[in-house]
């Protein structure tokens, strides 16, 4: 049991590999540009200044690195000078999106480019040279480096010292009516500080090996991902996992209350209804509960918000979120009776579709070891039919139902998208909800890879409960 | 499952003593109990109304006349119109409409003809009928996918309105519904039930019980649809799997579990979110890809079980091809748990689509069961509530029913 313990704990560690590698290519090929101003458009209407926010933004998250495999060090000086060409539409031939495209990459490739972009300030071409330079204030600027995380003071110094250099560089383009001796001029000072520092820039094989792992989208996340770092919104800028965390009280505080409540009447009735197989008060119960099955939770909702909130015919509850939202300090018992009036309309909703599933269980799981033969041989003991029911039949009867409640660990942390939406209570569910029509991925990414390592975990727990509470499970 | 048909002969077997397949014994099974098979009708049913909107629905007349136009049936032309029914989903149910009633006659022929022949060559001929039908039927339905038919758009009931006005004599017959699903008339906003509509019209005034009726035909072929796609897809991998073990087992096994650890309807959500211009075809396709690793699961069990045993062995011995054994000698048997699954997978498949819609990640364009009622939620009319609500619940129950019914008659303990 141990070592199966232990197993299972360690092919955990790959698994959750896979879940963040799929999930992160997932959320990477979709379309659409996070927190790009402006709807996503870019082009020559849109300034300097905004083209360089969002090439600062688009590094913060790591939006410029390659997906899974970076082979950027590969690129050859032809492609750079294909890319100019197309960039500043030198053949005049380049429709607007190839043009786009170009600009994009060329950001993108950043660093990489230098190398190629030097030689080819002594092109034939005058555009060709223009361009090359115009292009390498942008490339040559260094990225900064984390100041979340290790030693906060060498990481200032480091930052001011690349800022310093890139400051130096940033203003040594010119225009296209520029005098020709200011353009040798600075050309010449591209090529002194290239031989300067051209170590920056070039990359030995070692360094292209782990830069094809290493500098990548998927590379840098994980490399935070073990700090515990989900990094921040695109939304609001505040780290994501704390926000991800401050949201579980709210989701905890339903589902919680809910499933206790679901156990709580779905054991007896599950078992009250298996002991009267057949009659009609059985019949009845299982159709009740067959009918708060079939009811969508986002109905069931509606239909309470509507019926018992609006005053239209009564107004018994409010009208959805977690409290009431108001500055008055408030005795602790009032708090908890205030959020629990808010609370009832959408934990009955949530209980309706528990209850159902479990009393079913429940009751399935007695009929089955009812007819069993140590149920009979109880009964032929002479023991009194409550002793029966209680401590033969329903204590294994209950096998199924109590390791169903491992699964339903994500669930209770997940919340609920469409209660909590109905009710406007602030969870998880409302969280991801909100953050997928904000196109906010770091923090879905978030909630997607927290509510995937509790699932993970609960399926974890649901089958070495199975062992533990059922003798003829083994696992060795 | 097999057609009522079939066990027909069954019942007669005393003079031709034809034995009873798996099939007559299930589906005999599945009669006796009343709740599933009553469901089983409600089902059909229901999808001889999804077919037979347009009969019910439409504000295209089936007879017009006026002194210029002369006599016409915009409501036939309107049938195969890509201006009036832009979704691909409305086009294949009025195919079906067509070519369903059209064949009616023939099948019963085709039926009819093959009664005293042999059980084989009775069915391999009956088969052989269905499928031409259905071959017909997909020509049908690409030919007028490819070559869309565009007309210019007309509001009859406006027309007739305008012309009557003028004095003109004007002759139009209308389905019982004459709305249109998708315009609404903005000096009817918010109408309460009344005769001319029976559940009032909504925000937009459009006629609740023509979105509803429409609205079928989209939750039908979601769950249909999507179901088909995701169980095909996951018996073939789940097969393989069960079948060859070992290192190909191993991989399939660590990527369900990838899968199944993701909660289904937030990557259901965030994909839906990706897509700019949803169809029902993207949350078809969406929801088979979250959804496929149950059958997997259930036919590797399966085959896990069956790849030892002696029909296999013998099967081996015989010589068949690896792809004989595994889809004709093993495949077969193996089916049952999943026929359970997909049942109630439909209802689950209705369930996800009208939950994205509700939370308006689903294809905006269709009346959607769960768009209507989140219409509904925000504008608060009770109608606009309730009866998508009621007709999902009867939908999801119904096929729950079936669902249980089937999954009873498949049990060898439960047999009456």
């Amino acid at each position: 049991m141990l070592q199966y313990t232990i197993k299972r704990l360690l092919l955990t560690i790959p698994t959750f590999f896979f879940i963040s590698l799929l999930l992160f290519f997932v959320l990477n090929i979709a379309p659409g540009r996070p927190g790009a101003s402006g709807g996503g458009q870019q082009g020559e209407s849109q300034n300097q200044e905004q083209k360089e926010s969002y090439r600062i933004f688009k590094e913060q998250f790591n939006l410029d690195k390659p997906i899974l495999l970076n082979t950027r060090f590969a690129l050859e000086q032809d492609e750079v000078r294909e890319l100019l060409v197309a960039a500043y539409n030198m053949n005049g031939d380049a429709t607007a999106a190839e043009r786009i495209t170009a600009q994009d990459n060329l950001e993108d490739y950043g660093n990489y480019l230098v190398r190629h972009l030097v030689p080819l300030l002594d092109d034939t071409d005058a555009q060709i040279r223009q361009a090359s330079a115009n292009t390498l204030t942008v490339a040559s600027q260094l990225r900064f480096i984390s100041e979340r995380r290790g030693d906060v003071k060498a990481a200032r110094t480091q930052n001011r010292d690349i800022s310093k250099r890139n400051q130096a560089v940033k203003l040594w383009r010119w225009d296209t009516d520029a005098p020709q001796a200011e353009q040798a001029e600075l050309t010449e000072k591209w090529k002194a500080w290239y031989v300067e520092n051209e170590a920056t820039y070039t990359y030995t094989t070692e360094e292209s090996a782990t830069n094809l792992f290493l500098d990548t989208r998927f590379a840098k996340y994980w490399s935070n991902l073990v700090h515990l770092d989900f990094g921040v919104s695109t939304a609001d800028r505040r780290p994501v996992f704390e926000t991800v965390l401050s949201k579980l009280k709210y989701s905890l505080s339903l589902t919680f209350t809910s499933v206790l409540l679901a156990y709580a009447i779905a054991v007896p009735l599950g078992v009250f209804s298996a002991i009267r197989q057949g009659t009609k008060l059985d019949a009845a119960v299982t159709m009740v509960l067959f009918i708060m099955y079939s009811l969508p939770t986002f109905f069931t909702g509606t239909v309470l918000l509507r019926l018992l909130t609006e005053g239209e015919p009564v107004s018994w509850f409010p009208t959805g979120d977690f409290q009431t939202m108001t500055s008055d300090p408030m005795t602790t018992w009032a708090r908890t009776k205030d959020i629990l009036w808010h609370l009832v309309l959408p934990i009955a909703t949530y209980t309706s579709v528990s209850l159902a599933t479990l009393s079913r269980y429940a009751r399935a799981g007695v009929i089955e070891v009812i007819r069993a033969d140590y149920i009979r041989t109880a009964r032929a003991k002479g023991l009194s039919e409550p002793v029966v029911i209680i401590k033969h039949a329903v204590r294994n009867g209950m096998i199924p139902i109590l390791t169903l409640l491992g699964g339903l660990l994500p669930a209770l942390v997940a919340g609920s998208v469409v209660i909590e939406v109905v009710f406007n209570i602030p969870g998880m569910g409302q969280y991801i909800y909100q953050a997928i029509n904000l196109r906010d991925y770091n923090a879905v990414m978030a909630v997607l890879l927290t509510s995937s390592f509790l699932a993970l975990i609960g399926i974890l727990i649901s089958d070495l409960s199975y062992a533990l509470v059922d003798p003829r499970i083994s696992f060795d | 499952m097999t057609s009522p048909q079939e066990t027909a002969p069954a019942a007669e077997g005393a003079e031709r003593q034809e034995d009873p397949t798996y099939g007559d014994i299930i589906w005999g099974q599945f009669v006796k109990r009343t709740m599933a098979i009553a469901s089983l009708w409600g089902l059909v049913a229901m999808l001889l109304l999804a077919i037979y909107t347009p009969l019910l629905a439409s504000n295209k007349p089936f007879v017009w006349h006026t002194v210029t136009d002369g006599w016409s049936s915009p409501w036939l032309t309107s049938l195969f119109d890509r201006n009036f029914y832009e979704n691909s989903v409305d086009i294949f149910f009025n195919t079906a409409l067509v070519m369903g009633t059209l064949s009616i006659g023939p099948l019963m022929w085709w039926w009819k003809r093959t009664a005293p022949l042999k059980r084989r060559e009775r069915s391999a001929k009956r088969t052989r009928g269905v499928q031409v039908v259905l071959a017909v039927f997909i020509l049908a339905f690409v030919g007028i996918e490819t070559f869309p038919h565009q007309a210019p758009k007309k509001v009859y009931p406006r027309i007739e309105a305008q012309l009557l006005e003028k004095g003109e004599d004007v002759t139009a017959v209308y389905a019982p519904l004459p709305y249109s699903f998708r315009d609404g008339s903005l000096t009817e906003v918010r109408e309460p039930i009344s005769m001319a509509h029976p559940l009032g019209t909504d925000n937009a005034g459009r006629d609740v019980l023509t979105r509803l009726v429409y609205g079928t035909r989209i939750s039908l072929t979601v769950g249909v649809f999507a179901v088909a796609l995701y169980v095909t897809f996951g018996t073939f991998i789940g097969a393989i799997a069960g079948f060859y073990g070992g290192r190909i087992d191993m991989a399939i096994q660590r990527v369900i579990e990838v899968v199944i650890c993701i909660p289904s309807l937030f990557l259901i959500l965030t994909v839906a979110s990706f897509i700019e211009e949803r169809s029902i075809f993207h949350i078809m396709v969406i929801i088979a890809a979250v959804a496929w690793t149950s059958p997997a699961r259930l036919v590797r069990a399966e085959f896990l079980r069956m790849r030892n045993l002696d029909f296999v062995s013998a099967a081996r011995a015989v010589g068949y091809r690896e792809r004989r054994i595994i889809f004709q000698e093993i495949l077969p048997n193996a089916l049952a748990p999943v026929l359970v699954a997909a049942t109630f997978g439909v209802a689950r498949a209705i369930l996800i689509e009208s939950t994205m819609s509700f939370l308006g990640l689903g294809d905006i364009t269709v009346p959607s069961w769960g768009q209507i009622l989140n219409t509904g939620r925000t504008t608060g009319i009770w109608t606009l509530i309730l009866a998508p609500g009621f007709a999902i619940f009867v939908t999801v129950s119904l096929l729950n029913l079936v669902g249980e019914g089937v999954r009873d008659a498949l049990d060898p303990k439960l047999r009456k």
